[in-house]
């Protein structure tokens, strides 16, 4: 980090008194090259409301096991703002700001929350788990491989939301009902896939998870067999590996995917039916059962999607980068606050601030005078 | 700002009269995000555990204002107040029901406010505590204004009665799945009383009590047997209490106006009329 950054972390818990912030402000300033902090109520700017003396807090958030400290943060800035916008972690995305679409889904305290309907301020002392916490060392969750291999990403947008929603279901419900699924879903608007391949992907990761429970039970059984008495730490370190092994051998899920979709619905033509056709009979389509009639060049089939992990040669094709977590990397120092805009051409370095580009029209601005009798 | 006990919230807000107390949030930064409120400091009221439960007391139940609707939809809350939990249930998406809270609901008053007929129908009462203390104020007359909120003032407690019969609560919704109700009709039996009490939401600013409906209706019942009631009375009270709680539609739309006024009032008529009756049905099933 810069000096800005040890400058902000030494006032952080020096309470927020306005000299402290100006101290900051200064710092901030020196290093950034941009004259004056568009969040600093001293520095007079309408920007994010400074000048009408809203009031202003610091504190820490405990974000995916980490301490990140929030400075001079508006109080009426949501979790998702917070999140996105000064720490940087940009899984959670902003839909309606309403809560209605939970693309903003995050874990507070470990209950699914919309981050939009939190006020950051008062998440101080919770526990808040987002997207990024899932990916554990760079690769993606288990639930996230699911979503990917069963075709619930189109746009992607609401699939952060999606995760999460998916992780809380299948923390407290390990064999979710399709009912259940639905439920837990419910508040996850996606306009693209039509959600078959998210219930897919929770089947998906339910099954292979108690697979993997059972594989690791076994070898638990195996570790205590009385006769074998050497080494029961070791034992224990076997089984672990057992039950990973048994879990990689899962993730490539798309297999028992179609088999449940085809169960539980009707088929469409989208619907990804991998490895369909073993151990049918020839004559046999899977929409509308056996074709005796019908030659084969004259037989209905199904359309094969590619199934993320089962075409041929997926083996040998290379992997993409394991999926980084959204932690700043050290040596790419990071604004502390939405940084200012690019100033426009001529404009005098340390007049000019924009608003940052990423603020949704008409948030955190005092051009937008409430409404009366709204 | 976030105190640990009643007393120290009301003391804060007493401190800082210009602070908003927040529980869930899930209303008030709605409004903060859409630019509609700005609010100077905020109380947050998540961490008083005293409000977070619910407990027994002389044959009512006593529940918390900080009870999510996560915590209300539990089997063990729906044995007891069925269609407190039924209201709670459908009231949003879980990431809203983790986080909206009872006394939110009651507080922000809003006119689809899922838990509000329910309330209504049992006629609840709710504590409020301010500087001078606590008083107790049946919740129709917070609703309505009669008896309003005084500055200072936080909402503590709802009492529930505990009336150990059917009780249905159900809402018309523009979509499958959770959303804001279109009409909410809550209906439950009081045995001891012979009566039925039922309250239609999300059609008025606040839910209303079809009086005479249920004066009637109680009356066709046949409160010694097996509670049936002909399936034409029924029928009957569904359009009472839609004529009581919807107001007479106007004549016609005008010439090339399709869906205007007069359709959307018919609309609304029928479908608080089904609500109604489905409702009744189910209670004396």
């Amino acid at each position: 980090m810069t000096d800005a950054g040890t400058t902000n972390a030494a006032t952080t818990n020096a309470a927020t008194t306005n000299t402290a912030r100006t101290h900051a402000a200064t710092a901030d300033a020196a290093t950034t090259g941009y004259g004056t902090d568009p969040l600093d109520p001293a520095s007079g700017l309408s920007g994010f409301g400074g000048a009408d003396g809203s009031p202003r807090v610091s504190y820490l958030l405990r974000v995916n096991g980490v301490e990140r400290p929030v400075n001079g943060a508006w109080i009426g800035e949501s979790l998702l703002y917070v999140l996105r916008e000064r720490l940087g972690l940009a899984g959670a995305k902003g839909g309606c700001d309403q809560g209605e679409c939970g693309a903003c889904s995050v874990q507070l305290d470990g209950q699914l929350t919309a981050a939009c309907l939190v006020p950051a301020a008062l998440a101080a002392d919770s526990e808040i788990r987002t997207v990024e916490g899932l990916a554990a060392d760079g690769t993606a969750s288990d639930v996230q491989r699911a979503l990917a291999g069963s075709g619930a990403v189109q746009c992607g947008y609401c699939v952060p939301g999606m995760a999460m929603a998916v992780h809380d279901l299948l923390e407290r419900n390990h064999q979710p009902t399709e009912l259940q699924a639905r439920e837990a879903l419910c508040g996850n608007l996606c306009r693209c896939t039509g959600y078959q391949g998210a219930l897919a992907a929770v089947e998906a990761v339910a099954r292979s998870r108690a697979e993997a429970a059972e594989a690791a039970e076994d070898a638990a059984d195996a570790a205590d067999d009385p006769d074998d008495g050497t080494g029961g730490a070791e034992q224990a370190a076997g089984a672990v590996v057992a039950a990973e092994a048994a879990q990689a051998a899962e993730a490539p899920v798309a297999e028992p995917v179609g088999q449940a979709v085809q169960d539980e619905y009707p088929v469409y033509a989208d619907v990804e039916i991998p490895g369909q056709q073993q151990g049918e009979p020839e004559n046999y389509d899977p929409l509308f059962g056996p074709m005796d009639g019908l030659g084969a060049e004259q037989q209905f089939t199904q359309p094969q999607a590619q199934p993320q992990y089962a075409y041929p040669g997926y083996a040998q094709a290379p992997q993409p980068e394991p999926y980084q977590a959204g932690y700043p990397q050290p040596g790419h120092p990071q604004p502390e606050y939405p940084g200012p805009g690019t100033p426009p051409e001529g404009a005098e370095p340390g007049v000019y601030v924009l608003p940052h580009q990423g603020t949704p029209q008409g948030m955190h601005q005092n051009t937008h005078a409430p409404e009366a009798g709204a | 700002m976030l105190p640990a006990s009643l007393d120290e919230a009301v003391t804060a807000l007493a401190a800082s009269p210009a602070a908003v107390p927040v529980a869930g949030g899930t209303d008030l930064m709605g409004a903060v995000n859409a630019g509609l409120l700005r609010p100077m400091a905020l109380i947050g009221l998540g961490r008083i555990n005293e409000l977070r439960g619910w407990q027994y007391q002389d044959g009512t139940a006593q529940l918390g204002a900080g009870l999510t609707h996560a915590r209300m939809g539990r089997p063990d809350f729906a044995a007891l107040m069925p269609a407190l939990a039924e209201a709670a249930r459908s009231a949003g998406p879980p990431q809203v029901r983790n986080a909206g809270t009872l006394g939110g609901n009651i507080v922000t008053a809003d006119p689809a406010g899922d838990t509000l007929p329910v309330l209504a129908a049992l006629e609840a009462t709710v504590t409020l505590v301010g500087p001078e203390g606590g008083r107790e104020v049946p919740v129709s007359h917070l609703l309505t204004g009669l008896d309003p909120m005084r500055g200072g003032e936080l909402l503590g407690y709802v009492r529930v009665p505990l009336l150990h019969a059917p009780q249905v609560f159900l809402k018309a919704t523009g979509r499958t799945g959770p959303s804001r109700a279109a009409a909410s009709v809550a209906l439950v039996l009081d045995p001891a009383r012979r009566a039925v009490r039922c309250a239609v939401g999300a059609v008025a600013p606040v839910p209303l009590r079809p009086l005479e409906a249920e004066q009637w209706v109680s009356g066709c019942i046949d409160w010694d047997g097996d509670r049936a009631i002909d399936p034409a009375a029924a029928a009957a009270f569904g359009e009472y209490v839609a004529a009581a709680c919807v107001p007479e539609p106007p004549q016609a739309d005008p010439e090339g106006l399709e869906g205007g006024p007069a359709a959307a009032a018919v609309r609304l008529r029928r479908t608080v009329s089904v609500l109604a009756r489905r409702a009744l049905g189910r209670a004396l099933k």
